[in-house]
Order: C-alpha cells, then structure tokens, then sequence
C-alpha cells in the first residue's frame, strides 16, 4: 500500500516509517502539519493516510481538521486518525460526511504492530474502525431508562465490537464462537435496540454510534 | 506570608539628645499646651454655644441654618488647631479627618454639607466640652508648678511674707515648732515634693486634655483609617494567593507541554521499537537486534528529559544540599561566563529557596537565550529581613515583561512569595534584575 504520514514529532514519524516498510508498504511523503497533508494527499492519492489530531501552530486538533479538508478534497481517501488520548467528538467529526475508510486510533496502539497493520489495511478497505476506548466511552454515559440494559453481557460484548468496525467474522474470532451465534448476537441487538437490521459494515457502525450517541 | 514593608537595608540613625534634655523639653511643651488650652477652652465653649443655640432657636426662620453652618465651620476650624496642638503632646500627627465636601454648587447644598457631616457635629460637641478637663488640667498644672517654684526658692523670698504677731505659719499648724529653719526645710521639702512629682502630674494631665481631644477628633478617623489598611492587607494577600496559583497554574502547563513533547512521545516511540523488534525476532534477528539497539537508545534520551524535566520542578541539588550549591551548579551550567558572589547560607524556607533558585535559573535561561551577553553577575546576599538577588548581564538589553521571556511568570512567583522584582533593561545597555524576598 501507499500511505502518506502526517505527524510533528519528527521521532513517531520516523518510527512509523519504519515499522510500515518492515511490513511491505511504501510511504509515499511524510508530513508535519495540515496544510502539507492536504497537499500531499491531493498529489500523491495514497491508498490510506496516517494523520496525527495534535499539530501546529495550536497544537490542538489541527490535524483532525485536514483529515475533514483531504476528505472534501478526494472523497472517500481512508484516513485513519492518531490521537493521544480520546475525544468523542473527533468520532463525530470524523465520521459525519458518511463515508466509508476512517478510523480513530488512541496512539498508544502502535505498539501492537500486527494489529495496527491490520486496523491499517481495514481502513484503506473502506472498513470503519474505532478505538476500543472511545467505544468504551460512548457505553458509559447512557441515560437513565437505558434499553442497553436489556442486553446480556454477551450481547454487549458483540455491541462494542461491531461499533469498532469489526466484521461478524473478525467478532466470531476475538470471541470465540462460532460465526452463526455472532449472526444471532447482532439479530437480537439490533431487535433490542429497535435499530433497522444491516449487514453492510459501514453503515452497521454508523447505525450504532448514531444510536449510541442519541 | 510575610509582607516586604519592615524591610530596610539602611537604618534609620536619628540622633537621639540626652534624656535630660527630653524630659525638659516634653514638660514645657505640655505646660504651654496646659497653660494655653484654659482661655482657648473657654473661648470655644462661649462660641459653640452661643452660636449652636442661636442656630437652633433662630432655626424656625431660615437664618438659623447658616448661623448653624457657621457654628460647624468655626468648631472644625477650632479643631485643626487642637489637632496641631495635641501632637506634639502625644507624639503623633493628627492627620486631618475625612470631612464630607458637598457634590453640588448651589448655596442650599453647600449650607447643608457641614450639617450632614459627623464629625463636624463632633467638633462642635469637643468645642463644647473641653473646657471640663482644660480646666482641671489648668488648675493642676498652675499648682504643681507654683509648689515647685515657690517650695524650691522659698528662702529667696520669704523674708518678704508679712508676719504679724498673729501669724503662724503651716510648719507651726502641724507642731513641728516655729524656727525659721524649721520653715525653710519644710517648705524646700514642699518644693522638692512637688518638683519630684511635677513631670510625671503635668504629663498625666496634659496626656488626659490631649487624649479627650484625640478621641473626639480623630477618633472615628483612625476607626475609618484602620478599616481601610485592614481592608489593604486582605486585597495584598488576595493578590497574592492569586499570584500563587496562577503561577502554580503556568509552571503546570508548561511541564505537561514538557512531558508531553519529550519523555511521553520518546515512550510511544520505544513502544513502536518494541513492538517492530517482537515482529521482526521470528523473521529476522539481525534486524530485531538493531531494532533493540535504537530502543536502548531512545531509553537512554527518555531518561535523560526526565532528569532534566525533574530539575525543573525540584532540583535535587536544591532539596539536598541547599540554595548555595544549587546556584553554584546553575553558573556552572551556564553558556555564559557567570561571576556567582554568594555566601554560604544554611538552609532556608523551601519556599524562598526554590524562589531564588527558580528567579536565577530563569534568568540564566533568558541571557543565555536572548542577550547576547559577554558575562552575567549573579549576586544572592542575605539582608536585614530577607534576601537580596541581582543578577546583571552586559547583552542587548530590552528585556520587558510582556516579551514572552518568562518574566511574568517570575513576576507572579516573586509576588507569590511576598516578594519584590524590578527590571532595568534599557536597549542596548545590558539587564539587571533585581529581586527582593522576605524570609
């Protein structure tokens, strides 16, 4: 794959370069702030680009909002999104426009390389992936009268993974169970939560984030 | 927190006259504020009451208002006088009370004004009543004085005292015998009974007319004047705690912007290391080994931006071995050349030592940064109730608060310390920082 990097420390920029050619991909340019990413995504149209949230000049979501700008610029190029710590509200901004190939990723994730190519590779696919933590979060603050409520703690387990972009297959494994029982897990969640039943992964994320965010 | 006012590097060195003298000197300034008080009384009281009940009765028709005003004005009139004339008597200045001004021009208001202020009313009330204890002063004083003088220099002129057959002398009355020396000992004890006495009677009399007169003058005055420096030293130390926290609050967010650039993207980093190195044991040690060769490295940086980060907020050096030390490690570090003068001091508050040492560091950091400097003189010198820093460099000079130098922040942390900093940094010229602290 070709991947364009965003990101201003010049050490994580160096190490993701690294990391993705001891895995087969080329990086295309290496950049340090939004505007040269908008650039770069514009010129080279990478098969999925790595932005970091924090950049110059404010050091505060510089990066979320030229991941916004590349998307405008070349509908649908994946974007998967680094950020230090979570913020549900770069969810939100990320996955507005409805098109699939984002992702939200806590940096710490890097670490683990296997999985990081994988979420990698299922972003540049169109996939939407989201970190477990921010899924995490969304969970938590529900209301009072919480029709979560209803659901076993198997079901909730599929629920946070379906809203990290996994398909039934990919759940079926990190679970461990068979991928029918996965199918009768999503069935019943969506029923529970009277969301309208879809199989397309995409939108199955959308449904769910939207459902969870209401 | 203790406050910079008592603190003086040069003492006062009045000179002091003997104590004879000062005794003599307090006694004839209380005998001529006795001895002239007695008429000023009596005039007083014969104007305000004249006066006030005139502008009482005459108040049914309009004249009795101005007459009224005039009777306040005269009696704040006569009051300055008094307060000049008690302070030398109770050694104090009697600053002159807040009187209500007017807010209008018109005639109506400024009649008004003096009768709706109070402490004309109180004025007026002293012009009244004074002559009570000016009088018993007066006839102390007039009597203590006589028997000292005449006791004291009874032979001088007792020759001249009639002495009729009939006569007999208060020596004779008591039974102690009619000898012309038994008189003049008993008179010269007399004098020297009350020449013994006559300080320490005129003292208290005169203290009694000044003191009643204070309490109605300046009474409610210096109640006001001690409600507003109450009021002062809240607002200094609310300025303070302000200046404590905000400069916590810098010293903050400039560390997490520290940790966060430094030591936490260093460990992403290591972690990524890691990581590869995992990935790559199985397919290729060679390459694994060189992976963890950088991880080592990065380790190795981490570390060191940590101990850097930690001097930044309490020096080791600081903590253990105290303020000289540290400074002399500060001088040491820096690119300048610095001239350090600072004596041994033992150890002082943690607050004030890691004040000083901070206000130096900063200051280090700016002329090595942006002066441009050829040599820095750093001086740290312990005086009467604190200490003395002045750091002084020969650079570019232009130094100012709003220059994004860090000296506002040093500004809040010195305030935050009951502390005093000044700046001198004409362009061109150089920068000296001086900076006072109490301890």
């Amino acid at each position: 794959m070709r991947v364009v990097i965003a990101d201003d420390a010049v050490l994580l920029r160096e190490g993701l370069i690294r990391l993705l050619e001891e895995n087969g991909h080329t990086v295309v340019a290496a950049v340090g702030d939004g505007p040269a990413l908008v650039a770069a995504v514009a010129q080279h149209r990478p098969d999925v680009s790595i932005v970091d949230v924090r950049m110059p000049p404010s050091h505060t979501d510089e990066g979320l909002r030229a991941a916004v700008e590349a998307r405008a610029r070349v509908p649908g190029t994946p974007i998967l999104v680094l950020s230090q710590y979570v913020e549900v509200s770069y969810a939100d901004d990320l996955l507005a426009d409805r098109a699939g190939g984002v992702g939200y990723l806590l940096k710490d994730r890097v670490a683990e390389v296997a999985d990081f190519i994988d979420t990698l590779e299922r972003v540049a696919a169109g996939g939407t992936v989201l970190d477990p933590e921010v899924v995490g979060q969304l969970l938590v603050r529900r209301r009072r009268d919480d029709p979560l409520r209803n659901l076993t703690p198997r079901e909730r387990e599929v629920l946070a993974l379906m809203a990290e972009g996994r398909s039934n297959t990919a759940i079926a494994r990190r679970i461990v169970v068979t991928e029918g029982a996965v199918e009768k897990h999503v069935r019943n969640i969506f029923t529970k939560l009277a969301l309208p039943p879809d199989d397309e992964q995409h939108r199955r994320v959308l449904a769910v984030l939207a459902y969870l965010q209401s | 927190m203790p406050s910079v006012k008592g603190m003086t590097t040069y003492p006062d060195e009045r000179l002091e006259p003997a104590p004879a003298l000062r005794f003599l000197r307090q006694l004839a300034v209380d005998t001529q504020f006795i001895l002239i008080g007695f008429p000023l009384g009596l005039l007083a009281l014969v104007l305000s009451m004249v006066g006030f009940w005139l502008g009482v009765g005459l108040s049914v028709i309009w004249i009795g208002l101005p007459v009224l005003m005039a009777t306040l004005l005269l009696s704040r009139g006569l009051a300055t006088v008094e307060r000049a004339r008690i302070a030398p008597v109770i050694g104090r200045r009697m600053p002159r009370p807040h009187y209500k001004t007017s807010r209008g021009t018109g005639l109506w208001q400024r009649m008004v004004t003096p009768i709706r202020d109070g402490q004309s009313w109180l004025d007026l009330l002293h012009a009244m009543v004074r002559f009570i204890p000016g009088t018993i002063a007066f006839c102390f004083a007039v009597t203590w004085w006589a028997g000292t003088l005449g006791g004291l220099t009874f032979p001088l002129w007792e020759w001249a005292i009639p002495r009729g057959p009939d006569n007999s002398d208060l020596p004779e009355l008591l039974g102690l015998g009619d000898a012309w020396s038994t008189r003049v000992v008993f008179y010269l004890a007399v004098g020297a009974f009350f020449a013994i006495t006559l300080f320490p009677v005129i003292r208290g009399v005169a203290l009694l007319e000044a003191l009643f007169a204070r309490a109605l003058l300046s009474g409610v005055n210096e109640l006001r004047e001690q409600v507003v420096e109450a009021e002062a030293a809240r607002d200094t130390a609310r300025a303070q705690k302000a200046a404590a926290v905000s400069a916590e609050a810098i010293a903050l967010r400039r560390l997490e912007r520290d940790i966060h650039d430094g030591p936490q993207q260093r460990l992403v980093r290591l972690a990524m290391d890691l990581g590869r190195a995992e990935q790559q044991l199985a397919t290729d040690p060679a390459a694994a080994r060189a992976t963890v060769a950088e991880a080592l490295t990065q380790t190795r940086e981490t570390l060191d931006e940590l101990r850097a980060l930690s001097r930044g907020i309490a020096p080791p050096i600081l903590v253990d071995r105290g303020l000289q030390a540290a400074l002399t490690a500060l001088a040491g570090r820096c690119t300048v050349p610095v001239e350090l003068d600072a004596p041994p001091f033992g150890r002082l508050d943690p607050a004030v030592e890691s004040t000083a040492y901070f206000v130096v560091a900063e200051a280090l950091t700016n002329v090595a940064k942006h002066s441009g400097a050829t040599e820095v003189r750093v001086s740290v010198q312990p005086v009467q109730t604190g200490l003395m820093i002045t750091i002084a460099d020969d650079g570019v000079g232009g130094a100012g608060m709003d220059k994004g130098h860090g000296l506002a922040g040093m500004a809040d942390r010195v305030r935050a310390a009951g502390g005093v900093l000044s700046i001198d940094s004409p362009a061109g010229r150089g920068t000296t920082i001086r900076v006072a602290l109490p301890v």
